[in-house]
């Protein structure tokens, strides 16, 4: 073939291929790419023609070289054209769509933690912050671990305060969580710092009392331990958990287990102390008992009490979440109702 | 205890006397819980003592009666209409409810009265009986004062009633027995207020005669008993409570919660409520042997009580005896035998103190509580015996006349010596947080009458009789510091000397975040149940659930036994919520189950405590939510996938496998599972899951399909922090086959062939179909199962992948068996 005839045949490409490709429709994209293969593939019609170009004299070389490349350069265009032209297409139609998006949403599966459990991580949380790490015992404890090293022997009075279910003589479900203290001690010297959350039993059932709720503990042992430090413990926790600046009032009570010990009021949250419903006029809410741990609990545990002093405390969750929550009868706590458990998932209620 | 404001000020002497208000707040900062703070006058207003001047019958009715009063001497008369039958003769006084007057109707409502005409006479106010001022049921007639007394006319009716006054419910700690009269209380407000304590008059001299010893006591064991006190009171009149002074006594009795039953009974309530000894008045001439004897109760011995009641008793039971004869359970209460009757002229009166521990035990054994056991219980001073018993003997003579018959008779041994407690300055301070001052300590024990010297750093304290319950250094500072005030106690925080100890994770808090985070509703139940509840998982008999801890002592059916799984509580659940028509349902708890320690039924002796490990169960009913119209129904893959969650959140991304169980008592036998875990070198079962069998749904109510999980968390390995994997840099080659085999084969079962096979090749295996169709064959089903191949080195070649998936295919065909399709 001479160098007229080459350059007459690239030069028919061109048109030769643009009339293939209008041959396919736009939404086509795999015949346009197969045409442009047909041309500019390794094996296309193109690549042939540069391969005869070396049986051509040097001369004549260059020429054809530039046809073949201005023939590829048109190739390339008309069918990045036609892409262009597609794609725009395909996006105007994309964006011509519409969706009602006041449709409902579709549910994500919408668990919540029980406000008990909010309550009491809570509550952990915010003692962990002061040092305190969690300790736990069995519901099912000792009359000893119950009582007995607590100060209560079986002809105590005190034992009048909590009526206990027993499983034996000797075996009780715990009627608070202090027999945790005592496990404590008994496994660990000082320094201690625990809270012990759990639940107990008590014989009580009304609005305000279950036979099972949940008692948060609290234990510090440790060389120059005061009341006073109790007081901050408690002054600190009670703000932190109602998230307000609340003092506490501590009033003298009986606790066989500590002494000197205390009622714990906090200033109403209601009302700032200001005096209503809730805390009934008087500003004060009572939430718990505490005090220094009495001698009579170290020695029981094998601490010395001339060394070490400690204060404990004890307070009930649900109550705490009745006061914060505003929950009006204990027994929603355990019903496993939706209606009350779906009030507390994460975001808040339904 | 309820205490009467005008009897504690009584008691007291303050340089300026304290309002109510400020008196309940200082026994709150003493720590005699005030519980209630009643205005006992505020049932009414508007009620005035008059006096009646006339009376006339009512011309309309015979039933009736115009009665003129007065309200001020010489004042002009007011004709009232009353209906009462009983409005007494002139010169005698009655209570006038005027116009505006405002009286109790019942449930907290009030009337006022306006002027109205009954039987055509206009009438201004009423006469008024005592149901009519809210002080109880009497209606047969009208409230008739006394002729002597001294309330003057005009004045409000809460005068004349006592009423005039407040009642102050104390909350008082078990250990202050000594708080349990008004004169405790007088002796903490003194303290709290800087007053004086001013006894009452136990003064007798006036009613003494002479006279011989009218018995002998006998005391068998003092530890038992350590005073009795006895003294006879001769030509007492009994009847009900007569005169200003009785008056007064039956008043506040009835205003601290005690019915009014003879002057002499009353005085011995009265008694105690004032001192806290409790009394016991003996019909004397009943009393034949002459010797009074304290003692033990045989096995068996009975006696019967005031309540006439027949009590058997225990050895230990403590006795009061007429020579041999049990007259009185020692401070519990007194024989029906020797009771005082309106008959009664001759009265011997015990004061005694008792042993408290044998008190409580017996009042708890009986079920018999009385003010006298309340008080024992907590300790009565013997100190005080015979000062109550003198006490009592001058109300009796003032009120039933009578002299007194010479002088006490008194066992008693004396008093046990008062310890010296020696208390550390650097001590208090060191317990309290508060740097006192040895004289602030020295005051503030004082004023609550204990004895203190002071030498250097050291305070030698001795306590008051009353108060056995100080006994240590401790018991001392709490009160030192009761007095100084809990509010004066600094607030610090405690230095941190040490950081906390390592707690491994909580598995109850991680898998509560995942399962609720995932969708589901914690629930908590309660840790007892009901037999039957138990028994609707219908375990077998060798199955250690189906026996479970049973409380002595419940409360209800309902709550007889300690739960062994959570599973029934959270059925019981979705029947309540399907009770309420919520009956789409997915709930979980984490909580603890208790079961019988060791495995089977061997009898364990009592001591031992339970197993108690931590359960994960969930529950699910009725639909998941859709986001238009119905949902779809919650299955059995929802419960297997919440499970897998809830082990995952504790064993990190471990393999969890799957084997199919028909033997779960209260699972369906062809739709449930259990999941296993590889732990140590074990497969452990963690729990199981499946659809609730129908007879398990039944006995709990649940209508319709429902389906649960339980887990047991202590079996489940706590993953270490989980360690990065390099990303893969060459590209996965993936190959499916298409198997046709027996329906009975577990899907469980092709990847376990898989992984026998042990490819290091295959780094995932996924199952794109299975399908089942009569057309495959009797009983047979296709699945489709991919499998990707990828080495980390390079890219795999066509060949090295067809290799390994043509060995897994083959092996596939020849162990499931299977037929490639």
């Amino acid at each position: 073939m001479n160098v007229e005839d080459l350059l007459t045949s690239i030069d028919a490409l061109g048109p030769e291929f643009e009339t293939l490709i209008a041959t396919f429709g736009d939404e086509d994209e795999q015949g346009i790419r197969n045409a442009q293969a047909q041309y500019l593939g390794k094996t296309g019609k193109l690549s042939e023609a540069m391969k005869s170009i070396s049986k051509l004299p040097p001369a004549d070389r260059p020429k054809v070289g530039e046809r073949v490349n201005r023939v590829k350069t048109l190739v390339g265009k008309l069918v990045e054209d036609r892409l262009t032209a597609k794609a725009a297409a395909a996006a105007k139609k994309d964006l011509s769509r519409s969706v009602d998006v006041t449709l409902p949403s579709r549910p994500v599966p919408r668990g919540s933690l029980h406000l008990l459990t909010q309550v009491q991580q809570e509550a952990v949380q915010i003692f962990a912050e002061l040092g305190f790490v969690v300790a736990e015992g069995p519901q099912i404890e000792t009359d000893w671990n119950t009582f007995e090293a607590l100060g209560m022997h079986k002809d105590h009075p005190a034992r009048d305060m909590q009526d206990t279910f027993y499983v034996s003589e000797e075996i009780v479900l715990r009627t608070h969580t202090s027999p945790v203290q005592i496990r404590t001690m008994l496994t660990q010297a000082p320094p201690i710092r625990i809270v012990a959350p759990g639940r107990v039993y008590r014989r009580d059932d009304d609005p305000t009392h279950s036979p099972m709720f949940t008692q948060i503990e609290g234990l510090a042992v440790d060389e120059g331990i005061s009341f006073a430090d109790l007081k901050g413990v408690l002054i600190h926790f009670v703000s932190r958990f109602f998230k307000k600046d609340l003092t506490v009032r501590l009033r003298p009570s009986y606790f066989p287990f500590v002494e000197p010990g205390a009622e714990v009021d906090m200033q109403c949250s209601f009302c700032g102390g200001s005096g209503c419903r809730l805390c009934k006029g008087s500003g004060w809410i009572e939430i718990g008992g505490a005090g220094v741990v009495d001698p009579v609990v170290l020695a029981h545990c094998n601490v010395d009490s001339e060394k070490y002093t400690g204060f404990a405390f004890g307070m009930g969750i649900e109550r705490m979440a009745m006061l914060r929550h505003g929950v009006n009868d204990i027994k929603y706590y355990y019903e496993g109702d939706v209606r009350f458990l779906e009030q507390f998932a994460a975001g808040g209620g339904k | 205890m309820k205490v009467l404001w005008s009897w504690l000020l009584e008691l007291c002497d303050f340089d300026k006397q304290p309002t109510v208000e400020e008196g309940a707040k200082a026994l709150t900062r003493a720590g005699l819980e005030v519980d209630g703070l009643t205005n006992l006058g505020a049932a009414f207003s508007g009620v005035v003592v008059a006096e009646v001047v006339g009376k006339k019958p009512h011309p309309g009715s015979d039933k009736l009666t115009l009665v003129d009063v007065i309200t001020s001497r010489g004042g002009a008369p007011t004709q009232v209409v009353c209906g009462a039958p009983n409005v007494p003769e002139p010169g005698r006084k009655v209570l006038w409810a005027q116009i505006g007057a405002v009286l109790p109707a019942g449930e907290g409502k009030t009337i006022t009265l306006a002027s109205k005409p009954v039987k055509g006479i206009e009438s201004p106010g009423m006469l008024c009986a005592e149901d009519e001022l809210g002080l109880g049921e009497d209606h047969g007639g009208i409230v008739v004062l006394d002729e002597d007394d001294p309330t003057p006319l005009g004045a409000p009716a809460q005068q004349a009633l006592g009423l005039a006054d407040w009642m102050i419910e104390l909350g008082t700690p078990a250990n202050r027995g000594d708080v349990l009269g008004h004169v405790g209380v007088a002796r903490e407000l003194c303290a709290m207020l800087r007053g004086r304590v001013v006894l009452p008059d136990a003064d007798v001299t006036p009613f003494l005669t002479a006279g011989g010893a009218p018995v002998v006591v006998a005391v068998a064991n003092p530890a038992e008993c350590p005073r009795y006190t006895a003294r006879l009171i001769d030509g007492v009149a009994i009847g009900p409570a007569k005169g200003q002074l009785a008056r007064k006594i039956a008043q506040r009795l009835r205003a601290v919660g005690v019915r009014s039953i003879s002057n002499v009974v009353d005085v011995t309530n009265y008694v105690l409520f004032e001192l806290g000894q409790p009394l016991h008045a003996f019909d004397a001439p009943l009393l034949t042997s002459g010797t009074i004897a304290i003692s033990s109760a045989k096995d068996g011995e009975k006696l019967t009580t005031l309540d006439k009641i027949e009590r058997t008793l225990i050895p230990g039971d403590l006795l009061i005896r007429d020579g041999d004869v049990g007259i009185a359970l020692a401070g519990v209460m007194g024989g029906l035998a020797t009771e005082v009757t309106n008959h009664t002229t001759r009265v011997l009166l015990e004061s005694a103190s008792f042993n408290p521990v044998q008190i409580r035990r017996t009042a708890r054994r009986l079920g018999l509580h009385s003010e006298a056991s309340h008080r024992f219980e907590r300790r009565v001073d013997p100190e005080i015996a015979a000062f109550a018993s003198a006490r009592a003997c001058k109300l009796i003579c003032e009120v039933a006349g009578g002299k007194v018959v010479g002088d006490v008779v008194d066992s008693y041994p004396g008093a046990a010596p008062i310890p010296t407690i020696p208390v550390r300055l650097p001590r208090v301070r060191m317990v309290t947080g508060v740097q006192l001052e040895a004289t602030t300590c020295k005051d503030a024990l004082e004023r609550l009458g204990f004895g203190v010297t002071i030498t250097g750093d050291v305070l030698d304290v001795t306590r008051p009789s009353a108060r056995a319950d100080v006994e240590r250094e401790i018991d001392v500072i709490e009160e030192i510091l009761r007095v100084v005030g809990y509010e004066h106690v600094p607030s610090t925080l405690p230095t941190l000397r040490q950081a906390p100890g390592v707690r491994e994770l909580d598995r109850g808090d991680a898998v509560r975040l995942a399962l609720s985070a995932a969708g589901l509703a914690e629930a908590i139940t309660f840790g007892f149940q009901s037999v039957e509840r138990n028994e609707a998982l219908c375990l077998s008999a060798t199955d250690r659930r189906s026996q479970p801890i049973a409380l002595r002592n419940p409360m209800s059916a309902d709550q007889a036994v300690m739960r062994t799984s959570l599973v029934p509580n959270l059925l019981a659940a979705i029947t309540r919520n399907q009770s309420y028509g919520r009956p789409d349902v997915a709930l979980f708890e984490v909580g603890s189950v208790f079961l019988r320690r060791g495995e089977g039924l061997t009898e364990r002796p009592s001591h031992e405590l339970a197993d108690e490990p931590t359960h994960c169960a969930g529950v699910f009913a009725g639909k998941r939510a859709a986001q238009i119209g119905e949902g779809t129904a919650w299955d059995v893959f929802d419960a297997k996938a919440y499970a897998e969650r809830a082990i995952r959140a504790v064993c990190g991304s471990v393999a969890i496998k799957t084997r199919a169980r028909h033997d779960v008592p209260y699972l369906h036998p062809g739709v449930a599972g259990e999941l296993v875990v590889h732990v140590g070198g074990n497969d452990v079962v963690i729990g199981v899951f499946g659809e609730v069998h129908p007879q398990t749904r039944a006995k709990l109510g649940v209508t319709g399909a429902a389906f649960a999980f339980d887990l047991d968390l202590s079996r489940l390995p706590i993953a270490q922090p989980a360690q990065m994997s390099v990303i893969p840099k060459f590209p996965a080659s993936t190959r499916d086959v298409s198997l046709l085999l027996g329906e009975a084969i577990p899907a469980a079962r092709i990847s376990d062939v898989i992984d026998e096979v042990r490819e290091p090749l295959v780094t995932r295996v996924r199952l794109l179909e299975d399908y089942r169709d009569a057309k495959l064959g009797d009983a047979m089903k296709s699945m489709l199962w991919s499998i990707e191949y990828r080495s980390p080195g390079r890219t795999l070649t066509v060949e090295e992948v067809d290799k390994a998936h043509d060995a897994i295919v083959s092996r596939l065909v020849e162990r499931l068996p299977a037929q490639r399709r």
